[in-house]
């Protein structure tokens, strides 16, 4: 998953930063909100963190921009005022979730999960699919009920599929979307996680591979 | 309440105009009866001078020598009539008007100086007649004094005179009463900037407008023109004054996150070394500052009811306001009811009345297991608004403390104890009133009036 974090306060940016990565996901962090939409404009991301003051471009007007931009991935705020005439210009400017300065991070990466999920249509931490069950908020992933043993990076894969579900998703998206920039790009690598995981997922196969294109999440409730 | 300028100004101008033409009145119907008798006296001495021209006097007998000069005085009962007495005499000669008719001719103007004339009025409502007498000296060897006396009754004169009092009464009636309709619609017309002002003003007070407008008469300008400054002073004291403690959060907040964020990752890798008890004190302090911190704030950022406030339509604000609570809590489908007259305005400071419904509103979101409902009426207090959901409720012995101490009923869902009494603070600084009840939904009821 791959998380813009537009915060000027660096202190606060570097330990958003850093309690992202160890949770998994991939994060770029802008330092005001021109910075931000150039990065938001540029890139794919699967959830935006966009603190309300921010310099140059305030937080209300890049989500606005992004908007109009039809940078569409779920946005949560960042506000220290916290005032409701604040929240509500927000959410009504095309974010999705607010947080009050100060908050806990646990409750941030809560909320940031359930965006994401929320964007790609599901109500219920619990992914589900026929016999095959991930659970966002354990990692935990389970075939006709047993347990599967994933590495990190195939759970990633596994999740970011699920989350885009009977869609082509090319190799380089999967790049781009669970590995920080300077990973090694070699499209093999990918192509041996998915065979691995194709593996443990064993008697299922809702990873299609599209020639040419990338995999396809086939969702079997969709028949 | 004192009467208002424009009956002041109407009830002395039309009491003195009143006084003046009474006065007038008084003066002009003075002057006319003046007339009126002094034209009486020049029309009794000109039958006089006539009589005289007719009369003989021989043997001490009055007779006439010629036709008498007036046709009324022959006319018995004419109105007209006329007496010729001789001094150390009482025989007189008397008009053949005055024959059949008891004239009471003055008996003192027999010593009446030769030469002068005497005007009389008599009154009497029995017989009221103006008299004028001559004493004049006949014979000149023997010096006998004639004595002439002519009496016309008064009713004629009165009669014009009535119908000039008459008139007069009327004009002057009729002048007062254009006078008045004039001066109404005069004050009517000065006043009325005065009146547009006041107008003004209270829409200012409503928010309706944001300052005055600039038509106002000379006399009025400075006035409108201070109070258009004084509005706009406090309102940006007020924003400067707001944004000031924005600042003040945002700088005092994010380095309270940032501690806080450091603070949980050193606990984490730290953990069974020591140094849990101090963290944990850090960690308890840390909390107490950010309570302290957002309460004090929150309170600090209240602008509550203003002089020149603003009214607020409370439907399409907590439309607003449920809208993005649905966009924040899209995973739960919560279906909310509304009942609220669209037209219903609510006083007080927008961003205030945000924070009340904002608060109360997202505990209803965070309580509740599938239904809010919200009404708002009119009663004789203001307005009553009630929020109900079909959650836990508050327990009843709480339900004091989550209004004014600020402690948290819940400790599974932080945040509400801090955000009620905020809440609560900001009701009863628009001298309104909050309470907890318990909703016909199951869960907890918030009643709120606002005046």
């Amino acid at each position: 998953m791959r998380v813009l974090i537009v915060e000027d306060e660096a202190a606060l940016a570097g330990q958003l930063v850093a309690a992202l990565r160890s949770a998994g996901f991939v994060v770029d962090a802008a330092k005001d909100g021109e910075e931000g939409f150039y990065f938001g404009a540029e890139y794919d991301y699967d959830a935006a963190i966009i603190d309300l003051g921010l310099p140059r471009l305030d937080g209300m007007g890049l989500i606005r921009k992004l908007r109009t931009a039809e940078r569409n991935m779920p946005v949560l705020i960042l506000t220290a005022r916290g005032n409701w005439q604040d929240k509500v210009k927000g959410l009504e400017a095309g974010a999705d979730d607010y947080l009050t300065k100060p908050f806990q991070m646990e409750e941030l990466l809560a909320r940031l999960n359930a965006l994401i999920r929320r964007a790609a249509g599901y109500s219920s931490p619990v992914l589900e699919h026929g016999e095959l069950k991930l659970d966002t908020a354990k990692k935990d992933v389970r075939v006709s009920g047993a347990p599967v043993e994933l590495t990190a990076y195939e759970y990633k894969v596994l999740e970011y599929l699920m989350l885009n579900p009977n869609r082509v998703v090319s190799k380089t998206e999967l790049t781009d979307h669970l590995y920080e920039q300077d990973f090694d790009r070699d499209s093999n690598v990918i192509e041996v996680f998915v065979g691995r995981l194709r593996k443990k997922l064993d008697p299922l196969n809702p990873i299609r591979t599209v020639r040419g294109q990338g995999y396809r999440f086939f969702s079997e409730n969709d028949g | 309440m004192k009467a208002g300028i424009q009956t002041r100004l109407f009830f002395i101008t039309t009491l003195v105009l009143g006084s003046c033409l009474t006065l007038a009145g008084y003066i002009l119907d003075r002057s006319f009866k003046a007339s009126v008798l002094a034209g009486a006296e020049q029309q009794l001495r000109l039958v006089t001078y006539s009589l005289m021209g007719v009369v003989d006097f021989v043997d001490g007998r009055v007779s006439l020598s010629a036709e008498l000069p007036e046709p009324r005085l022959n006319q018995p009962e004419s109105g007209l009539y006329a007496s010729v007495q001789m001094r150390e005499s009482v025989r007189a000669w008397r008009s053949p008007s005055a024959l059949t008719s008891d004239v009471p001719f003055p008996e003192h103007v027999l010593a009446m100086e030769p030469g002068e004339f005497q005007f009389t009025e008599v009154t009497d409502p029995a017989a009221p007649f103006y008299y004028l007498s001559y004493a004049v000296i006949w014979g000149v060897d023997d010096g006998t004094v004639l004595t002439f006396t002519v009496a016309s009754e008064t009713s004629a004169f009165e009669r014009s005179m009535r119908d000039f009092r008459r008139n007069l009464l009327l004009g002057l009636t009729a002048v007062l009463l254009l006078f008045v309709a004039a001066q109404f619609l005069a004050l009517r017309w000065g006043l009325s900037p005065l009146r547009q002002m006041a107008d003004e003003v209270r829409q200012l007070e409503a928010g309706e407008r944001e300052a005055l407008s600039r038509v106002y008469p000379l006399e009025l300008q400075g006035l409108a023109e201070n109070l258009d400054r004084f509005v706009e002073h406090e309102r940006r004291s007020r924003s400067r004054y707001r944004n000031a403690l924005e600042d003040l959060a945002h700088s005092l907040k994010t380095p309270l996150a940032v501690v806080r964020n450091a603070l949980s990752s050193v606990n984490g890798s730290l953990n069974g070394s020591g140094h849990g008890s101090s963290t944990e004190l850090l960690r308890e302090q840390l909390a107490r500052m950010e309570s302290t911190v957002h309460h004090q704030l929150s309170r600090a950022a209240v602008r509550g009811p203003v002089v020149v406030g603003s009214t607020v339509v409370l439907g399409t604000m907590i439309e607003r306001l449920v809208r993005a609570l649905r966009t924040a809590y899209r995973d739960r489908p919560i279906d909310v009811t509304q009942q609220i007259d669209p037209e219903l305005r609510v006083r007080g400071d927008e961003g205030d009345l945000m924070e009340i419904f904002g608060n109360l509103l997202e505990n209803a979101f965070k309580y509740t297991q599938t239904r809010i409902a919200i009404q708002a009426n009119r009663v004789a207090a203001g307005i009553e608004i009630c929020i109900d959901d079909d959650g836990a409720g508050i327990p009843e012995h709480l339900r004091e403390d989550v209004l004014h101490r600020g402690i948290r009923a819940d400790e599974v869902q932080p945040g509400q104890g801090i955000g009620l009494s905020v809440v609560a603070e900001l009701v009863s600084l628009y001298s309104g009133t909050l309470s907890i009840d318990t909703s016909a939904l199951g869960g907890a009821r918030i009643r709120l009036v606002l005046k």
